[in-house]
């Protein structure tokens, strides 16, 4: 059995019709040939027909003597011309046939009537009967034969006259050839009809996979071309996926955002009744709410996490959001080096997009820029560039006390804390490098020329 | 001292409130976003503590509505979330500094008072160029009234574009203002920050004169006061 369901439409449409067309043109050429063959042979019995009345109306007797008529056709005088004729009379005692008289181009020959057809003419006097025979030097003749009685003469008598027929096979074959080319490219050109209407009539079907893989690949956020009204209801129901999509990860992040705010204040509320109680009560509350908190961080990461591999690619400029949070970060940091505050330089070229969510993209830019914020001396630069048609590199240096080598894989894991005296917690770049895996993309760190610490962000870049 | 703090947890108030009155503060205390709206708006504060969780108004609302109605008192926000995505848009709304929850209550008071300390300088001498307007104390730039958002580096630049505005100036006196140690000295630089400069003041503010630099001139129809 094929499987259909799998095969290409276009193939399976173009196939269907293919066996289609195929069946009906071999029973039209079939059908066609054998009416040629049967009209050409009935206006060749007629010929016969016409010869055997001639001989039959035009012989006469005399004494009992059967005398055939003068034909003047040449053709029945010229040896083996291809035209004959016969007259036979059937002797009492039955048996077979005497020859009373034959045309000239008979020569030296009978015409032999077949066993089964000479039986016909007995049982069907008076009828003119048509067969085919063999006649001299074995050529294929047609004949056509009456059995009558003849008044004053004793027996019945058969006139038959015969024609090669092979013109008319020519002629039939010659007709079969011509119709065999002819329906050959008449089913050609109705293949390559239908290859082409298949093809024009699918283009939306392409077009639509087109716009689905640019979806895919965060160029577009829904479908948006017309459709014909077969596939509208399609592309509908995709964009309501798309949509529904979307709807699902916004409720999650709102749902896991409300949990984290709702344990946030609590546990602001029990740091501080703990850190006004004497004794080690507040010690030990302290790091516990630190934890807990670090938990929720942690916890909120991976359902961003999560519901990002669900999300449709989504477009996000980068020069915009690196603006953003430089204006900010400036703010945030104004108080630092003696209040002379930090200075960010960045550069991003203005088509650059990060393929992703624009709130992913600003938790991990905004992360490692606070991070270099933190620890620099008041010297930031961020540089956004497209690395390749796929990828794009944030590169963030700061100049401030960097970090040994052997310390930077440490860097990134979780709860690790380098500097338990700085304000904020040290998970900075480790959201920032779960949420970067989360994209397919990488974090490393290294050493800044600026002096400080160097970390450089690969993610997924959206072209065009 | 008077402070404005907005926090809808009765327990977080309570010693919010204690821990500023003991820091010698007097303190007012609002539990949703309409009445900290009212009450910004009427009794002139030193600064305001806002969380951004509220009932009724969300926080970044609240702040939003001050800006649009020119209250300037600084303000704290308090985030539970910390998203970026959040700290963007309180500092966007207006916001002075932000503390994520869960907090120290002396993270809080040693905000509060760099907050104070800074917004204390007051009545600076501005320069203006049409509708542009820079405090050089504060460090802020106004376009007809709405502020203007700009990094360091960008407001250096029109700072010292402001001091001799109408005067073209060459790419390399931009650069040597620009950055006070030498390194990225090429004049592409200075394009990328008249671009974006551009970008934030409108395009006609800044003039490129051709083989020459830049000159920064009031719009046509504005007079510099």
């Amino acid at each position: 059995m094929w499987d259909l369901s799998k095969r290409s439409l276009v193939r399976r449409l173009v196939l269907l019709a293919g066996i289609w067309n195929l069946v009906v043109l071999l029973v039209a050429g079939v059908f066609l040939t054998a009416q040629f063959r049967d009209a050409a042979i009935r206006r060749f019995d007629q010929s016969l027909a016409v010869l055997t009345d001639d001989l039959y109306a035009g012989s006469t007797v005399e004494d009992g003597v059967l005398k055939a008529p003068v034909l003047t056709d040449i053709r029945a005088t010229r040896a083996y011309s291809g035209r004959y004729w016969t007259i036979f009379d059937q002797p009492a005692g039955g048996g077979g046939l005497n020859v009373i008289e034959r045309s000239r181009s008979l020569f030296d020959s009978d015409l032999m009537i077949p066993m089964e057809q000479s039986e016909r003419l007995m049982s069907e006097s008076g009828k003119t009967l048509y067969f085919d025979l063999k006649g001299p030097q074995n050529r294929p003749l047609r004949a056509a034969a009456l059995l009558a009685r003849l008044p004053g003469y004793p027996r019945p008598v058969v006139f038959i006259a015969a024609e090669d027929r092979s013109p008319i096979d020519a002629d039939a074959d010659r007709f079969g050839r011509i119709t065999t080319v002819a329906l050959v490219i008449l089913g050609a050109g109705l293949i390559a009809a239908v290859v082409v209407q298949v093809r024009v009539g699918l283009l939306p079907l392409f077009r639509l996979r087109r716009e689905v893989a640019s979806v895919r690949r965060g160029k577009a956020e829904k479908l948006e071309g017309a459709y014909p009204e077969e596939l509208e209801p399609l592309a509908v129901e995709l964009n309501a996926l798309l949509s529904h999509n979307q709807e699902v990860v916004e409720r999650q992040r709102t749902h896991v955002g409300n949990l984290a705010h709702a344990l946030k204040t609590p546990l602001s509320v029990m740091l501080t009744e703990a850190s006004q109680q004497p004794g080690g009560l507040a010690d030990v509350v302290e790091r516990q709410a630190q934890t807990m908190r670090e938990q929720v961080d942690h916890h909120l990461r991976r359902a961003r996490a999560a519901a990002r591999s669900q999300t449709s690619g989504e477009r996000t400029p980068v020069e915009p959001i690196l603006d953003e949070l430089a204006v900010t970060l400036e703010r945030i940091f104004q108080d630092k080096s003696e209040g002379r505050g930090i200075e960010i330089d960045w550069r991003c070229p203005e088509d650059l997009c990060f393929q992703g969510e624009r709130q992913d993209f600003m938790e991990l830019a905004g992360n490692v820029m606070e991070n270099a914020g933190k620890w620099c001396k008041g010297k930031v630069r961020a540089e956004a560039v497209a690395s390749s048609p796929e990828q794009m590199t944030l590169t963030v240096d700061d100049d401030g006390p960097g970090l040994p080598p052997d310390r930077w894989s440490d860097a990134l894991k979780r709860g690790q804390r380098m500097d338990e005296h700085t304000p904020g917690s040290g998970l900075g770049l480790s959201i920032v490098d779960e949420l970067a895996r989360a994209y397919g993309g990488s974090v490393t760190l290294g050493a800044s020329p600026l002096g400080g610490l160097r970390v450089t962000l690969v993610l997924p870049r959206s072209e065009g | 001292m008077r402070i404005l703090l907005v926090e809808d947890d009765p327990d977080l108030s309570r010693q919010l409130k204690l821990a500023l009155g003991d820091a010698g503060y007097a303190v007012d205390h609002a539990a949703d976003g309409e009445e900290a709206q009212f009450l910004g708006e009427t009794e002139p504060y030193d600064a305001v503590v806002l969380d951004l969780g509220l009932p009724k108004v969300d926080g970044v609302s609240v702040l939003e509505r001050w800006r649009r109605g020119n209250v300037a008192t600084p303000v704290l926000i308090l985030t539970a979330r910390g998203s970026w995505n959040e700290k963007v848009a309180g500092f966007d709304a207006g916001a002075d500094d932000y503390l994520t929850k869960p907090f120290h209550t002396e993270e809080l008071l040693a905000r509060l008072r760099a907050l104070l300390r800074r917004s204390s300088g007051h009545a600076s001498p501005t320069l203006s160029c049409g509708g542009l307007r820079l405090d050089p104390r504060a460090a802020r730039a106004s376009v007809n009234g709405e502020p203007l958002r700009l990094t360091s580096l960008e407001y250096r630049l029109l700072h010292y574009m402001m001091m001799h505005q109408g005067r073209v100036i060459g790419r390399t006196e931009l650069v040597e203002h620009l950055y006070d140690q030498d390194f990225d000295r090429d004049s592409n630089t200075i394009e990328v920050f008249i671009g974006r400069l551009r970008k934030k003041l409108g395009s006609d503010r800044i003039e490129t004169v051709r083989g020459l630099g830049y000159r920064l001139t009031p719009l046509e129809g504005e007079t510099t006061e």
